[in-house]
């Protein structure tokens, strides 16, 4: 996983949000998309999302791939990969297939994973609450 | 039927009549002879593009400057032909992008006749196949000393709003940009300015400091923007410019339009003859 996450990140993004940029509306694309500045609306693409430290979202994020290490009022649907840098804040909650949390990343929502995804993941830690026993 | 529109420019008259020779020669050796009209005071671009499509000509050669070219992109008013270009102009930007050196190259590849589909940008009515820059990009940064670089990147930002796909508000803080359909680096990041996409690029560049321009005095030069730390990409089909208004937008130093003003792609919309060293 690690593997395709580095070459994620050393693919160039196709569309660059700037530090000093600020948007306003949904943000859709086709490519990989980097955001270093502010994006007060929705977040789209099929391919990944690297969203850096510093960078503030305040609305949802759909994307194939996913690697945050900003700010996120909002919900986050991932079909790929999702990393959660330790500089990450999360007010939202989470889908995705594979989640990695990285010491000092802080997550407040509900996180459903896997296909169709129905196992709860604890807040914060990233680590899986124990399955419930069955009845005996 | 093949329609040369053959314009003098600013080339003194020597040096035109010698070029008009050579053409001549050249045509009639590759068997690519057509009609060819000469642009007067009393016959403009825009009217000789008329009268080819009078006569029926079907491939439309601008041979001239690349104001001669976009004098023609401009006058086509959606009629459907085949563009070609012969430079007369040894700095032409077009001829570089198209990989036509010379007028003999340009007459090879008019003959070995290399059609590609390529996107068209519209401002304001007029047509365009390269970039438009706006900002400090307007200031000929490309010719300018490493001093002159300096002082022009170390201005104060400008705060620009940019609406994109009638879908979002772009606000920024930066020094200007470009919009580019195809750009002179183009081979260099295929996905940046990639004529065929279907879409424009748009780059913005925030304020640096003095050891980022150095760094990048290269980039700079080359128009290699997206090289720069901070650097804004959008990838687009419509580009809405809101403010400052009154600012220009230019292409290869002549203003074309002002904020604000409205950029937008026409997808796979011109056929274009194409050199075997294009730059996309």
């Amino acid at each position: 996983m690690e593997k395709m996450l580095d070459s994620d990140l050393n693919a160039p993004a196709e569309t660059v949000v700037g530090p000093s940029v600020k948007i306003q509306g949904d943000l859709n694309s086709e490519g990989n998309i980097k955001i270093e500045g502010m994006v007060n609306g929705k977040v789209k693409t099929s391919q990944s999302v690297f969203i850096v430290p510093g960078a503030k979202i305040t609305a949802d994020v759909l994307a194939g791939n996913a690697v945050i290490g900003g700010e996120i009022l909002g919900n986050i649907k991932i079909s790929g990969h999702l990393v959660l840098q330790g500089t990450a804040k999360i007010s939202g909650d989470i889908t995705c297939s594979v989640l990695r949390v990285e010491d000092g990343a802080q997550f407040s929502g509900k996180c459903t994973m896997g296909n169709g995804g129905t196992a709860p993941v604890s807040n914060g830690t990233g680590k899986r609450k124990p399955e419930l026993e069955p009845e005996e | 039927m093949h329609y040369y529109i053959i314009d003098q420019g600013n080339l003194p008259v020597e040096k035109f009549e010698k070029l008009q020779t050579e053409l001549s020669g050249l045509l009639a050796e590759f068997k690519i002879s057509g009609e060819i009209a000469r642009v007067t005071p009393l016959r403009t671009v825009a009217e000789l593009v008329d009268t080819a499509s009078q006569r029926g000509a079907k491939t439309l050669i601008a041979c001239g400057s690349d104001d001669t070219f976009n004098l023609m992109l401009a006058a086509l008013k959606g009629r459907d032909f085949t563009l070609g270009f012969i430079p007369f102009d040894d700095n032409s930007t077009l001829a570089k992008i198209l990989g036509i050196s010379d007028v003999f190259v340009g007459i090879k590849t008019i003959a070995g006749r290399r059609v590609e589909k390529i996107d068209l940008a519209k401002i304001s009515g007029n047509y365009f196949i390269s970039f438009l820059e706006f900002g400090v990009m307007s200031q000929q940064l490309k010719d300018a000393s490493t001093w002159q670089i300096l002082k022009l990147l170390s201005t104060e930002a400008k705060a620009f709003q940019i609406r994109i796909d009638d879908s979002y508000n772009v606000t920024i803080s930066g020094l200007g940009g470009l919009v580019a359909n195809i750009r002179l680096t183009s081979d260099r990041n295929e996905k940046i300015a990639n004529p065929t996409d279907g879409n424009l690029d748009l780059i913005i560049i925030e304020r640096l400091g003095k050891m980022q321009i150095l760094t990048h005095k290269q980039d700079i030069a080359e128009g290699s923007l997206e090289k720069l730390p901070k650097t804004t990409i959008i990838k687009c089909k419509k580009i809405e410019f809101l403010e400052p208004r009154g600012l220009p937008l230019t292409m290869l130093g002549r203003v074309v339009a002002k904020f604000p003003s409205v950029v937008e792609i026409i997808p796979q919309r011109l056929r274009l003859i194409v050199g075997k060293n294009r730059t996309f």
